[in-house]
């Protein structure tokens, strides 16, 4: 028999999780913004309510309005979990969820603000979601896929050691962000094999609107968010939903790409403007490693404000282009009254399911 | 090897399981997850549970050692979930629910321990001999839906190597030494802070390496404390030199 010693692996991971935090004991402020923010506490929590909770989430493409002035601290809970979902007909897989749909829901504050997080790693219990908090198009059911998850907030500055470890199933981890800059960002589980995890539907949005506002925001007559992201996944061969395809993801041939979670998401509930209307889009391509050539067939953005930085505008575009991760803020006059495509122009990705509709009225 | 003191409600179930240990042979490990500067590594002959351990074993063990029980364990040994599915699983089906530290204090009550994640590797490797795309497709599937995969009994599939069962495809197992720690000449630390951190762990960037990497990874963020519904593990017993 061996001996008894102890595990050097559990004695280190032990010394680790003791000073992980070290270096964020103290808040300070360079150049008006906020940095050295607590350290996480990861904990247990009988915790069986809603996975997703917060004033200002919304289910896209809709964006909550900040009716609110100046900053405020946000309480938002974004628990992570599995569910069957569809994301195109017939296409179906166990999503690995923030909140319960691929991409999550999308969290909206203001520039200035601070955001108590907590998220339990529930990915090990069949946690049911409703609206309105919900994916319709995903048609899901609750799964179980026990896996360790992280959250990285890319709208946070934080040391990501502390704040974005990854939890094991059962465990909590709960940490503070300042939404330092403005922009539209993503969010997603940065857990190693993190292609495999956002792959999987861990992403979602995140829109920090600017302190003193964007220009037109007295114009604009509707807003929405758009997130683009790739599906990677594979028959299975002992029948019952797709599977992960790797080979697809490292060769970066997607099986869908999709707007929104499904490929008829903004088909079958259009957008909805009239003419002469100027729209705002929020749009995210969250990849996870593909680009998005974004944009609406028949209009012209006037207004491009490139990550949603009000200091990044831009006039006069036909396409955005956005690497994996970026976003921006983009508007546009509907002309006239009709149908408007809206796609990535890479037109192998548009084909493969990322497209959607605008149905514009009558001018009023 | 076995602890016979069987609940009589479980015995008729646990005697068509046979969870004997099997001899493995010695022999050299090709590593797919690179830790340190090594390639390969030299396993020793050693002894290991045929299949992992079923519920009756473990109801077993519980009867015998009441200081395990779900609800006697104390809570720095395992989570919250504990043998929740213990009253109502099968008894031939694997046990779940069930932490690093209650697996270890089992196999030491067998007078053996849990295997080492070389041996483990080795086992799975060797006894199964499957094509890399074969394998990994095999575990992707699992991950797809591992909770559908713990619900059959021990035993049932393909028998490998050495009479061993059921390497892939029921449950992910315990090993003894879960965690991740790179080796290097500036020092030991542990595997898992950060992402877009795998290739420099691995021996090829092909799908077989990476579903391999994702067990070593995941595992290796559980706690010893943790349990989930689809990780269990079986016993290895060192043969006496």
């Amino acid at each position: 028999m061996k001996s008894k010693k102890l595990n050097p692996a559990l004695l280190l991971v032990a010394i680790a999780s003791l000073t992980a935090g070290a270096a964020s004991a103290q808040e300070y402020t360079v150049d008006g913004k906020v940095f050295g923010l607590p350290e996480a506490r990861v904990y247990t929590e009988d915790y069986q309510g809603p996975p997703a909770v917060g004033e200002y989430l919304s289910a896209l493409p809709n964006l909550k309005a900040l009716n609110y002035t100046g900053n405020r601290t946000h309480q938002v809970r974004l628990d992570t979990f599995a569910q069957e979902v569809e994301i195109a007909p017939g296409k179906r897989y166990v999503a690995w969820t923030f909140g319960g749909s691929a991409p999550g829901p999308t969290l909206h504050v203001r520039e200035g603000d601070r955001i108590i997080f907590t998220m339990k790693n529930r990915s090990d219990e069949e946690v049911a979601i409703t609206p309105p908090l919900q994916n319709a198009f995903q048609k899901a059911t609750p799964s179980r896929a026990p896996m360790p998850h992280s959250m990285d907030f890319h709208s946070g500055t934080v040391a990501a050691s502390d704040k974005w470890r990854t939890i094991a199933p059962g465990q909590t981890i709960q940490f503070e962000w300042v939404a330092n800059y403005p922009g539209v960002y993503m969010y997603h589980c940065g857990t190693p094999s993190v292609l495999m995890h956002t792959a999987m539907g861990q992403y979602g949005a995140v829109v920090v609107s600017p302190k003193d506002g964007y220009a037109t925001d007295g114009d604009v007559d509707h807003s929405y968010v758009m997130v683009q992201s790739e599906f990677y996944l594979a028959a299975n061969p002992n029948g019952g939903v797709m599977r992960y395809d790797h080979a697809a993801a490292m060769a970066r041939t997607p099986s869908v790409v999709a707007f929104n979670g499904h490929v008829s998401a903004v088909h079958n509930e259009p957008l909805k403007a009239n003419a002469g209307d100027r729209v705002r889009l929020y749009v995210l391509n969250a990849g996870p490693s593909g680009t998005s050539s974004f944009h609406v067939i028949g209009a012209i953005f006037d207004r491009i404000w490139y990550e949603g930085n009000p200091f990044n505008e831009m006039r006069g575009m036909q396409t955005v282009l956005l690497g994996a991760s970026n976003g921006a803020v983009m508007e546009f006059i509907v002309p006239e009254e009709g149908s408007y495509k809206i796609v990535d122009h890479e037109f192998a990705d548009a084909e493969r399911g990322a497209s959607g509709t605008l149905k514009a009225g009558p001018r009023k | 090897m076995r602890n016979l003191l069987c609940l009589p409600a479980l015995a008729l179930a646990a005697s068509a399981v046979q969870a004997e240990p099997v001899a493995i042979d010695g022999g050299t490990l090709q590593l797919r997850v690179l830790l340190g500067d090594s390639t390969t590594v030299s396993i020793a002959p050693f002894r290991l549970d045929a299949t992992p351990v079923t519920n009756a074993d473990f109801a077993a063990f519980v009867a015998a050692s009441p200081r395990w029980g779900r609800d006697a364990a104390p809570s720095v040994f395992r989570d919250a979930g504990y043998l929740q599915a213990l009253a109502t699983a099968p008894a031939d089906y694997p046990i779940t629910h069930v932490s690093w530290f209650a697996a270890s204090a089992y196999c030491a009550a067998q007078g053996g321990r849990l295997p080492t994640q070389d041996e483990w590797e080795y086992v799975a490797h060797e006894s199964t001999h499957l094509e890399p795309d074969t394998y990994a497709a095999m575990l992707f599937a699992y991950y797809a839906d591992p909770a559908s995969h713990a619900r059959r009994a021990v035993g049932a599939a393909h028998v490998g190597r050495w009479g061993v069962h059921d390497m892939h495809g029921l449950v992910l197992e315990w090993v003894e030494d879960f965690q991740m720690v790179a080796k290097s000449s500036t020092g030991d630390s542990a595997i898992g802070a950060s992402c877009g951190d795998t290739a420099r762990y691995l021996a090829d960037n092909d799908p077989a390496h990476y579903v391999t990497f994702l067990r070593y990874q995941s595992r290796s963020n559980y706690t010893p404390r943790t349990t989930t519904s689809t990780l269990g593990f079986r016993c290895a017993y060192d043969i006496a030199t």
